[in-house]
């Protein structure tokens, strides 16, 4: 699997450029809403927020150097979706180093997935987001056509 | 939605982390996510069965002991559990509030 059978799972409408929001709780339920508006196929934001705060009691999903991955399966999807979001104050994610996390990438999938495609993803992201040129690049991307076109080294 | 159904949602979606976190932990930890919560989501998981009617929790528990999935999404009208067609029927007013089972499989049917 690569960056651009990732990027397949999302869309422009699940891409959010700037969340409101500056602490954990605050962006997960903007990022939730997101997902729900964006998607079309999904319509219960209550379950798919309770399994994203499920999965950050497991331990932060704020990995990567200002980047985090909330990630999991629910019943509440039909298929694997990923959104993007970004955010340029930051947000205190509770992250592993400490520092606010800017980028975000969520990774929905359903409890079954052919070839887990869901775990490869998210394998995918985790090792593309180790660049830190990357990271500044996607920081200043201009839309989502911008964004995408970091991700894939265009 | 059946608030019993609700907890046995998000039930089974907690307890498939739990044991994706043990199967897929190697990989998880390599791509650098901490799994130390292992142990508090397992008590969240308890809390949770907790708040679920035996009768309901029991049934589940057997399912998930004969399928993987006691609870699975109706989707295009079919249980995905064993693409048995769901009665227009189920989905009406009335049955709103009531915990529907198909009447193929017996897993607890969830519309997303």
């Amino acid at each position: 699997m690569d960056i651009v059978e990732v990027l397949q799972h999302t869309s422009p409408e699940l891409f959010l450029p700037d969340p409101e929001a500056d602490d954990k709780p605050g962006v997960l339920a903007e990022l939730v809403a997101k997902l729900v508006a964006g998607s079309k196929t999904m319509s219960r934001p209550d379950a798919v927020l309770q399994m994203l705060e499920s999965r950050e009691a497991l331990g932060s999903t704020a990995v990567g150097p200002g980047v985090a991955f909330p990630h999991g399966r629910t019943l509440a999807v039909q298929k694997l979706t990923v959104l993007c979001a970004r955010s340029r104050k930051g947000v205190d994610f509770d992250a592993v180093d400490g520092q606010p996390t800017h980028l975000f990438f969520v990774l929905i999938a359903p409890p079954q997935d052919s070839g887990h495609k869901y775990i490869k993803s998210l394998a995918v992201l985790t090792d593309k987001l180790q660049d830190a040129d990357l990271r500044d690049r996607l920081m200043a991307a201009d839309d989502y056509a911008a964004f995408c076109a970091v991700l894939k080294g265009e | 939605m059946h608030p019993q159904l609700q907890k046995l949602v998000a039930l089974q979606d907690i307890e498939q982390m739990i044991a994706e976190a043990q199967e897929q932990g190697e990989a998880l930890s390599g791509m650098g996510f901490d799994l130390g919560g292992l142990e508090a989501l397992k008590e969240k998981a308890a809390q949770l069965a907790g708040e679920i009617e035996n009768r309901h929790l029991g049934y589940y528990r057997r399912l998930t002991g004969r399928f993987g999935h006691a609870v699975v999404p109706v989707v295009g009208n079919l249980c995905t559990g064993c693409f048995a067609n769901i009665p227009a029927s189920f989905v009406s007013a009335t049955n709103e509030n009531k915990l529907q089972k198909c009447e193929n499989c017996g897993r607890i049917l969830y519309w997303p």
